[in-house]
């Protein structure tokens, strides 16, 4: 299945010439979790520290995506 | 000795009176709102001779302690009506502080036309005359004043705008930063405004020759301090070159698209398409392709270590401004509809000249667009318009009184606010949480009376759903905490270590004991700040605010708002539980 992902903060810097918040697509098996996508992204799992999918913030990283699901991966973040 | 200069603007005369007994530990918020409660008329006009402006440095504040120096300044609000604490990141505090300072209160006002700059120094305090400095821009103001009193690293400098000067409601008062530039400001609630009609232009500080702030128990402060750099230096968000130091505050601006509580375009939606554009990483990518190198950001103010205050480099690398924080990159880009961050740099700079709230103005232009002054995303059009505002113009000033008298002008019923506040850059519809806090928070809407999103978006300090309703305890609690960290003198930002670290926040209540000599626990957190928001709310009450002035506007029960296509649903009894009304 095909997912849509940004990467935002230090992560986008993993994927040179990738700007924060641009989507690129991520080419899953059918039954892949969020902690798949991390690792297909050759991420560190303490990095994506928040997931937003289509808007929902999962904290369970054994939730299964699905065909065409939004992802956003952000490493710890603050602000005000 | 602890003392409080009071300013008196109808005979420009001032004089020191010792710290009464009741106020012993107060200082920052609690200072500032107990002496709100204590002598400010809550039926006063906001603009008339029984307001008074008070601005006090925290417990910490002109100490070690890192991230203290903060200033907070209250008065009864003319864009609310109803009670004000706005705080801000400056050195003024830090040399009030280590001249005994614990509270200036500025009272009266003259029958006579005319603005006044006041000095202050280990000598006294004294006031000259103003009008040369009136109706110019921040910028050249500040150097101008830097030159005739010594320097930067001499003194610090408070000032209101051409804003503030024509007692406009979304008038902040304007501090330097540690560059000298007038760019932080205790922006909310028009104070800048109270500051011009007591003809009050200019504070300058000068602590030459002033003694360090004393310690009654300096192993215990020692111990504090160390305990909470240690959870500063530690967390990811706080740490050097984290998330706050490389990105600053606008790095929000993409998780909340992504959360679909980014407001857009006067809060028709929770997702702007330009968000990638005006992130802060697209600052930082824009900074290192102009200037060549990356910049990472600076303290605002003397002793942070955090660092998140931001720069803006112009095409040719030299800067154009700074700061842009999330809340104004959100106020001019979303919520205008403006996706080209030089154009919203020149917003900002020109709200930073002017001495206008850059949250109620980027809400004003977006009231004003849905009344048909503008078009959304026309930055072109919105620079024009905040010219009218420095110009005094008859649109200018009723943009500059903010987003309600905007939307009365124009004919607009959806005018985002709470008691006469724009909200800030979290959809209430999409994080419940902030909205319990924007409707109670005895501010008006504002994000940092309850900064709730810590555990509603950011995963610090628990992991909330948004969407869940149920955050009555969540909103209260978050406000009593917030009001005792405003009243140490620390920027807030340390909360997003201390609600995490544990010890960290004892750190922090324990470099309180050291000043002032008390033996606070963790307990006494919660009383103090139940103790001030009390205080607040009770003026308010006295200023003739119900459980009714207590709630968000109309529409967003109604109108649903994408991508999550909810409502606010939160019923008036819940918002009623927060403070056990
Ligand atoms: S954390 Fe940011 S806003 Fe707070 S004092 Fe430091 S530089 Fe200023």
């Amino acid at each position: 299945m095909s997912i849509e992902v940004r990467l935002h903060g230090t992560l986008a810097a993993t994927r040179p010439g990738l700007r924060a918040g641009d989507p690129f697509p991520v080419e899953l098996s059918g039954d892949a979790t969020v902690a798949d996508l991390v690792a297909a992204l050759t991420l560190a799992p303490e990095d994506a520290h928040l997931v937003i999918v289509n808007g929902r913030i999962l904290h369970d990283r054994a939730a299964v995506l699905a065909e065409g699901d939004r992802v956003g991966l952000f490493p710890p973040t603050g602000g005000g | 000795m602890e003392r409080i200069l009071r300013v008196n603007m109808t005979d420009r005369t001032a004089s020191f009176e010792p710290v009464p007994e009741t106020y012993r530990n107060r200082a920052g918020r609690w200072m500032t709102s107990s002496l709100v409660h204590d002598e400010v008329s809550p039926t006063c006009h906001p603009l008339g001779p029984n307001n008074k402006v008070i601005f006090s440095p925290g417990i910490v504040t002109g100490t070690a302690s890192p991230t203290s120096s903060r200033i907070s300044v209250g008065g009864k609000s003319p864009l609310t009506g109803g009670i004000k604490e706005s705080n801000s990141g400056t050195g003024l505090g830090r040399r009030l502080a280590r001249l005994g300072i614990r509270a200036l209160v500025i009272e009266g006002q003259p029958k006579e036309k005319g603005f006044w700059l006041l000095k202050i120094d280990a000598k006294g305090a004294a006031i000259e005359p103003a009008d040369a400095w009136a109706g110019k821009r921040l910028s050249e103001v500040y150097p101008a004043l830097f030159a005739r009193f010594g320097g930067k690293g001499k003194v610090d400098v408070c000032s209101i705008g051409i804003a503030g000067e024509l007692r406009m409601a979304a008038a902040g008062v304007c501090f330097n930063d540690q560059e000298g530039r007038p760019s932080r400001y205790a922006g909310r609630g028009g104070l800048g405004a109270v500051l011009g009609s007591k003809g009050l232009k200019a504070i300058v500080v000068d602590d030459s020759g002033a003694k360090e702030v004393p310690l009654a128990d300096k192993p215990t402060f020692e111990q504090g301090r160390k305990k909470l750099a240690d959870a500063l230096g530690e967390h990811a968000i706080t740490k050097p070159k984290g998330a706050l130091n490389s990105y600053g505050t606008a790095v929000l601006v993409n998780i909340l698209n992504e959360a679909g509580g980014l407001p857009t375009r006067n809060f028709h939606e929770g997702r702007f398409e330009g968000a990638a554009k005006i992130a802060g990483e697209a600052i930082f990518a824009g900074n290192k392709e102009r200037t060549g190198a990356e910049v990472y950001n600076h303290a605002c103010s003397p002793g942070c270590v955090i660092r998140c205050s931001n720069t803006w480099h112009r095409p040719d690398g030299s800067e154009h401004t700074s700061c842009i924080e999330y809340e104004s990159d959100w106020a001019f880009g979303a919520n205008c509809g403006i996706d080209n961050l030089d154009q919203i740099a020149e917003l900002n700079l020109l709200c930073n000249d002017f001495g206008l709230d850059t949250i109620e103005i980027g809400g004003t232009l977006a009231v004003a667009a849905e009344g048909g002054v503008w078009r959304f995303g026309d930055g072109v059009r919105a620079i024009e318009l905040l010219h009218e505002i420095g110009k005094g113009t008859p649109l200018g000033r009723i943009l500059g009184n903010g987003a309600v008298v905007t939307g009365r002008t124009f004919g607009v019923c959806r005018v985002p606010h709470v008691k006469g506040q724009n909200m800030p850059a979290y959809e209430p519809r999409a994080i419940k949480g902030i909205g319990m806090t924007y409707a109670v928070s005895p501010m008006g809407a504002d994000h940092t009376a309850g900064y709730t999103i810590a555990p509603e978006i950011l995963g610090v300090s628990g992991k909330l759903d948004p969407l869940n309703p149920d955050k009555a305890e969540l909103a209260r609690n978050f406000q009593y905490a917030t009001a005792f960290v405003d009243s140490t003198g620390h920027c807030l930002f340390i909360a997003f270590a201390i609600l995490d670290i544990a010890s960290g926040f004892e750190g922090t209540v324990e470099e309180c004991n050291g000043v002032l000599g008390t033996a606070w626990t963790m307990a006494d957190v919660a009383r103090i700040g139940k103790e001030i928001l009390d205080l607040e709310r009770d003026f308010n009450r006295d200023a003739g605010f119900t459980a009714q002035d207590d709630r968000l506007p109309e529409f967003m029960r109604s109108e649903p708002l994408p991508p999550h296509n909810t409502v606010w649903d939160i019923a008036d009894v819940e918002l009623d539980r927060v403070f056990g009304a």
